[in-house]
């Protein structure tokens, strides 16, 4: 190439053009947190659907106790959940909309507010594990760090009414789903670990992790399991995520 | 390297590696078993033993000659079943209980039909039901003032199912978007006749209860209101909101115009008065970060007794045990029998409460054991029980709670008075 191609007026335009191209592909290029928070909930999920989850929790010498759910969900921020089993659990139901969770106990015959901190189930999952909205309705990324095969995302809760305050979520780039998940309280410490594993194929194109184990610092030895299965698009009437339908969860399978 | 060294060496590699082993190891969920049936049904089978201390010289230990001894020993066995059988649009639902126990002064045994209602859905929107049928309404986790057709729960256990009315009702659920996000109307018709619903009230008199439910802004809010001429008709509201992720607050009142007290005056005598009354609960839940759960409740029961009329009950039944130590004539503590049977006998009968429940989920890194006390205290007489528990849920399906209830006030007060001064209780649930 000559000085003299490059300084002619077409060739002048044209490497204004490419510089201008290449300036404005490195802008889209550049790493959104919230777009692959946003990809990340797209991929974990329909938007309404329903699921059976079984909940296992571990004990040090090995002893296990099961939960099984059945689960819909509706936009972002409305889920109910009910206990299948065990005996001692059936007919238990959890509601959410956004910050508000409820829990009905057959016996006792009416929803009872409960808080996300505490546990429904006992072991390591606590009732925003049980009931976890889309992150991205819940936490804002603030930072994203390229590790190579996977994005570090470090995300902030957006209320003081979330669990959890802040996140870091390791976030596969291939198929943009999570594969581990830090979640720490206000004060830093690390409350627990989450590691999503298993891609199975559910259907209609959903591929996802079929099985999300956690540790915790706070509960040495011990360890929770949660299996998904089923996971199904459906839609549902708004007026299914209200206390008055929580006696009839049931009716939807 | 020795020869045992040889066959250790791979046994320690193979112990060290025993975590990851278990990191990979499979778990299997047959959805099968699952599946959804026409006709459900759970419940669960339960052993109860209590062992009391008789308050002797108590009010109602006089007022119950039965227990001459100084302890009481009880063995209950009791089955809970409850159930649902699915066609279209249309359910049948049942709860019954049976229950038989056995103590040093007799035999018991009954069969309770809870529940038994048909239910039509025009789903999700509207259910209508027919039967029998129990309603829990306000969010009081101890007392409800604005249960208007509510049994009255048991504060010691107050997660326990009680005994429907015969009702008919109906029930709409609308969803918005905005501030209000659900509002849900409930309607019931309550008819008291002779053999149906005669507990409630009045008979021959049709009854007639609403609540208006509201998610308003993240709160929930009911207006409830009932009438007929069984009851004096009333009007209620309870709220209840999450301040946190750990913090929730509650409330009821209960207004009743034409309130109808039976009272014992100073004579002796016994007067039926009409009063208007504000009852309300104010309450809170909240969950510590090392897993403390406190239910903490004021209730003040407009319609209740006072320390002074308590202690006017009180004193007839003193005055009926000396009648009847110096005569052997019961005339005056068969008169305090009836009468504490119109109130004065009920389980909390006095205006002013506090209630306290702690537990301490899985304390120790010990999974499924709760520890846990509640407390009733009479703000009135100073009087309280105080009541220490341990629940094991660690065995799939098994539930074991201990439990010891200390009862303590002075005398003429409401717990001072009461049959046992401290009980201790095993119960173990099976479920299935």
């Amino acid at each position: 190439m000559t000085l003299h191609k490059i300084c002619n007026p077409a060739g002048l335009t044209a490497t204004v053009a490419i510089f201008f191209y290449f300036v404005a592909s490195s802008q889209s290029f550049a790493l959104d947190g919230n777009e692959i928070l946003r990809q990340v909930d797209n991929n974990m999920q329909p938007q309404s659907y329903e699921m059976y989850r079984k909940l296992i929790n571990i004990e040090p010498d090995g002893t296990a106790k099961e939960f099984v759910l059945y689960t819909v969900k509706k936009g972002q921020d409305k889920m109910v959940a009910l206990f299948l089993s065990p005996a001692s659990e059936k007919g238990r139901s959890t509601l959410r909309l956004g910050d508000n969770m409820w829990l009905y106990i057959p016996n006792v015959g009416k929803p009872l507010r409960i808080t996300s901190l505490q546990s429904v189930v006992g072991g390591i999952f606590i009732n925003s594990d049980i009931l976890r909205l889309d992150y991205q309705v819940e936490y804002n990324a603030e930072k994203v760090t390229d590790q190579g095969e996977s994005y570090l995302l470090e995300l902030t809760a957006k209320s003081p009414s979330v669990a959890y305050a802040t996140l870091k979520m390791e976030v596969d780039k291939k198929n943009v789903l999570p594969t581990s998940i830090e979640c720490y309280a206000i004060s830093g410490m690390l409350i627990k670990t989450l590691h999503y594993s298993k891609l199975k194929d559910f259907g209609n194109g959903l591929v996802r992790p079929s099985q999300l184990t956690t540790d915790s610092p706070l509960h040495k030895g011990y360890r929770s399991v949660m299996l998904f299965a089923k996971v199904h698009k459906k839609e549902f009437a708004d007026e299914v995520f209200s206390l008055n339908y929580m006696s009839k969860v049931d009716e939807l399978r | 390297m020795n020869s045992a060294s040889n066959y250790f060496l791979p046994v320690l590699i193979l112990l060290a590696s025993a975590p990851c082993v278990c990191a990979e190891e499979e778990f299997s969920f047959d959805l099968e078993k699952f599946e959804k049936k026409m006709l459900q049904w759970k419940g669960y089978a339960e052993l109860k033993w209590e062992h009391m201390d008789i308050n002797h010289g108590s009010a109602f230990s006089l007022l119950n000659p039965s227990t001459s001894s100084s302890t009481l020993d009880r063995y209950t066995g009791s089955l809970q079943i409850d159930g649902r059988y699915d066609r279209g649009m249309s359910s049948i639902n049942w709860l019954v209980k049976a229950a038989a126990w056995q103590d040093s002064i007799g035999w018991y045994d009954t069969t309770d039909v809870y529940e038994a209602y048909l239910s039509v859905k025009a789903p999700p929107s509207f259910t209508g039901t027919l039967g029998k049928k129990s309603y829990k309404w306000g969010k009081g986790y101890a007392w409800n003032p604005v249960g208007f057709i509510n049994r009255p729960k048991d504060p010691n256990n107050p997660e326990e199912a009680l005994e429907g009315y015969i009702t008919t009702g109906a029930d709409l659920i609308k969803s918005f978007t905005g501030s209000v996000q659900t509002a849900a109307l409930t309607t019931v018709v309550l008819p008291v006749w002779e053999d149906v619903n005669d507990d409630f009230g009045v008979p021959d008199n049709i009854n007639i209860a609403a609540k208006l439910y509201f998610l308003y802004k993240d709160t929930d809010i009911d207006l409830l209101f009932a009438t007929g001429n069984s009851r004096s008709t009333r009007y209620g509201l309870d709220f209840s909101r999450n301040l946190a992720s750990n913090f929730e607050i509650h409330g009821e009142a209960a207004f009743t115009p034409n309130h109808k007290k039976i009272t014992l005056h100073n004579d002796g005598s016994l007067a039926t008065n009409t009063q208007s009354t504000f009852s309300y609960l104010l309450g809170l839940r909240h969950l510590t970060e090392n897993n403390i759960t406190s239910i903490i409740e004021y209730y003040h029961n407009d319609g209740g007794y006072t320390a002074k009329e308590m202690g006017r009950f009180f004193q007839l039944v003193a005055d009926g045990e000396s009648q009847f130590l110096s005569s052997n004539v019961s005339i005056l503590l068969d008169k305090a029998r009836e009468i504490s049977l119109k109130g004065y006998g009920k389980a909390q009968p006095g205006r002013n409460y506090l209630y306290g429940r702690f537990t301490h989920k899985e304390p120790f890194d010990i999974l499924y054991c709760s520890p846990g006390i509640t407390t009733i205290f009479n703000l009135d007489d100073r009087s309280y029980s105080l009541s220490p528990e341990m629940v094991y849920t660690g065995f799939t399906n098994w539930e074991l709670r201990v439990r010891f209830s200390y009862l303590a006030g002075p005398s003429f007060s409401e717990f001072g008075e009461k049959l046992h001064s401290n009980k201790l209780e095993l119960r173990v649930r099976f479920f299935f």
